[in-house]
């Protein structure tokens, strides 16, 4: 009925069978031997693959907000709109937009589906920030900067976005962690990430090696992240310590 | 002086902003090829499938799929097709339904499950090829086709501890009729609604139990814990190997026939040429009972990933 390979296939030992795995058949909490095992197949790949999503999504929303919030300090009429739009899109919950997404011809479960998703969260946190950076700037110093003889688009690449630098900077960081928290859910649909070792772990019943390390990795990623960021700012920002 | 400090502060961000970008754009290019962690990829850059339109294979959510959907996708890659996995879609009606919007364009499934779940039809067939058969015909239909089945079989099973089996004298389906709506029966969400699940189990056996709705992953542990008296477990589970499980028969065949058989795009089988649908069957041919279930026992107790057990399996089987 069905054709067997003549002999039958080779079966091999995957690994040296039970005496090389004492510690996950025993399902102790956490197997430094799996996490040995598992990072180059498992878990690096998936940790680039996390840094690479955070990376295109905090990019892209970077730009999209910053252009948005640099017309909008000059076009006040505009911030309203912006704000709503950002705002509906902020509230919506991850896993429902990532679901209603999927659907949309062209999206489907792609990595765009995932950025799309993922950009649609930093808008409203990088683009209030920004703008709000851009209004504190003191009219003093817009004032002193006409005064110098700077043009407005002068005055505005020299004087007023690197005070607002921090304001900037502080978006870009709760930006960045909220992106790399969620992306760990976009992995329902994008199969990428740090969200695939978590979510094969979540359905392992009982080792739970992967769930600790994955999720340990996820975390680790966030605070580097907002470690460099804080470092760029201080480098982009040197009067502010000077101070 | 303070004009320098913004010039320099100006710099600074136009410098990153940049840095950021290409680092984006750079490393994005270098990984999307690659959407699924393998161990010494093989991936040929020729062969017979170098040149073909690249293929994405997708499986479903459970420990046997993810084996089966890395050892396609391998196989493939080695003799130079471009394969990409979408892993651990959902339940069959989930992925089907993947296959049939174009979203992935293969996936491996079970033929008894395309014929009740997908197709609906609750006559249980007599035979393995009588399963396949049907199965085929159906997809068909539809803009699809099956290549060949495997040797093994990984059908439903309802699983009990060996001490209730013993306290309640069960040893087949039947004999839990006696227990009534007490009887807690666990299993995924979709059980409920399957012909080959709750509903085949109350028209064909007369059973009346309370559905309890389970994750895929935890029911050995909702059975220990006592959340449930019977679960819905597959034949080929690592976890019955323990022997503290009992199967219980199932004299009219409610979970009939479930070989593997790769479900697919008809049109595949002529664009990718005629390597493609030769290495899948080299592959499934060599699936019997005993690799399946060794291969699921090293994912699902020793842990090992499911794509480092395809591998090690295709490698000893000259495939990789």
């Amino acid at each position: 009925m069905i054709a067997l390979a003549a002999g039958g296939p080779v079966i091999p030992t995957f690994g040296g069978g039970g005496s090389s795995f004492t510690c996950e058949r025993a399902n102790r909490l956490f197997c430094s031997s799996w996490l040995s095992r598992n990072w180059g197949p498992v878990l690096w790949p998936a940790l680039r693959q996390h840094i690479v999503l955070t990376l295109i999504a905090v990019t892209i929303g970077f730009v999209i907000s910053t252009t948005l919030a640099l017309i909008a300090y000059r076009r006040r009429w505009l911030e309203r709109p912006v704000l709503i739009i950002t705002s509906i899109l902020y509230t919506i919950p991850s896993l429902a937009l990532f679901e209603l997404l999927e659907p949309v011809p062209g999206l489907g479960l792609s990595r765009t589906t995932a950025e799309v998703a993922l950009v649609s969260y930093t808008l409203l946190i990088m683009f209030r920030n920004t703008l709000t950076g851009l209004r504190e700037v003191p009219d003093e110093v817009r004032d002193a900067a006409a005064g110098m003889g700077m043009g407005p688009l002068r005055s505005l690449l020299r004087v007023e976005l690197p005070l607002a630098v921090p304001a900037i900077i502080a978006g870009v960081r709760i930006a960045t962690v909220t992106v790399i928290s969620l992306a760990t859910v976009a992995s329902l649909i994008d199969n990428e990430g740090l969200g695939v070792p978590i979510l094969t772990a979540i359905s392992n019943e009982v080792f739970k090696t992967e769930l600790i390390a994955a999720g340990a990795l996820a975390v680790g990623l966030a605070l580097t992240a907002d470690g460099l960021l804080v470092i760029i700012q201080r480098l982009l920002t040197p009067w502010t310590r000077a101070a | 002086m303070q004009r320098s400090n913004y010039r320099r502060a100006l710099a600074g961000v136009l410098t990153v902003a940049v840095a950021v970008a290409v680092a984006a754009c750079g490393s994005s290019s270098s990984s999307s090829s690659k959407s699924s962690s393998k161990p010494s990829s093989s991936a040929a850059t020729s062969g017979p499938g170098a040149g073909k339109p690249p293929i994405v294979i997708g499986d479903k959510n459970f420990t046997e799929e993810y084996i089966l959907g890395s050892l396609y996708q391998e196989a493939l890659e080695a003799k130079g097709f471009k394969v990409t996995l979408k892993g651990n879609i959902g339940s069959s009606e989930i992925t089907y339904k993947a296959l049939t919007s174009g979203q992935i364009d293969m996936y491996p499934e079970y033929t008894g499950t395309l014929l009740t779940a997908i197709a609906g039809d609750n006559k249980p067939p007599t035979s393995a090829q009588q399963t396949y058969t049907l199965a085929k015909a159906f997809v068909e239909k539809h803009g699809l086709t099956v290549l060949d089945q495997t040797p093994f079989y990984d059908s439903d099973a309802l699983a009990v501890t060996k001490a209730f089996a013993a306290k309640n004298h069960v040893a087949s389906i039947p004999d839990l009729k006696k227990l009534g709506h007490s009887l807690k029966l666990g299993g995924a969400p979709e059980f409920a609604t399957r012909f080959a699940g709750l509903v085949g189990l109350k028209q064909l056996y007369g059973l009346n139990p309370t559905f309890v709705p389970l994750a895929i992953g935890i029911t050995y542990q909702a059975i220990d814990t006592g959340k449930v008296d019977t679960f819905d477990a597959f034949t080929t589970d690592a976890q019955l190997t323990s022997g503290k499980y009992v199967l219980l028969s199932d004299p009219m065949r409610v979970f009939g026939f479930q070989n593997v058989a790769p479900v697919l795009k008809a049109s595949l089988v002529n664009t990718e040429g005629p390597a493609f649908a030769q290495t899948i069957n080299q592959v499934s041919s060599l699936l019997t009972l005993d690799a399946i279930r060794k291969m699921n026992a090293a994912v699902a107790l020793d842990q090992q990933a499911p794509a480092t057990v395809a591998h090690q399996f295709l490698a000893a089987n000259g495939l990789a």
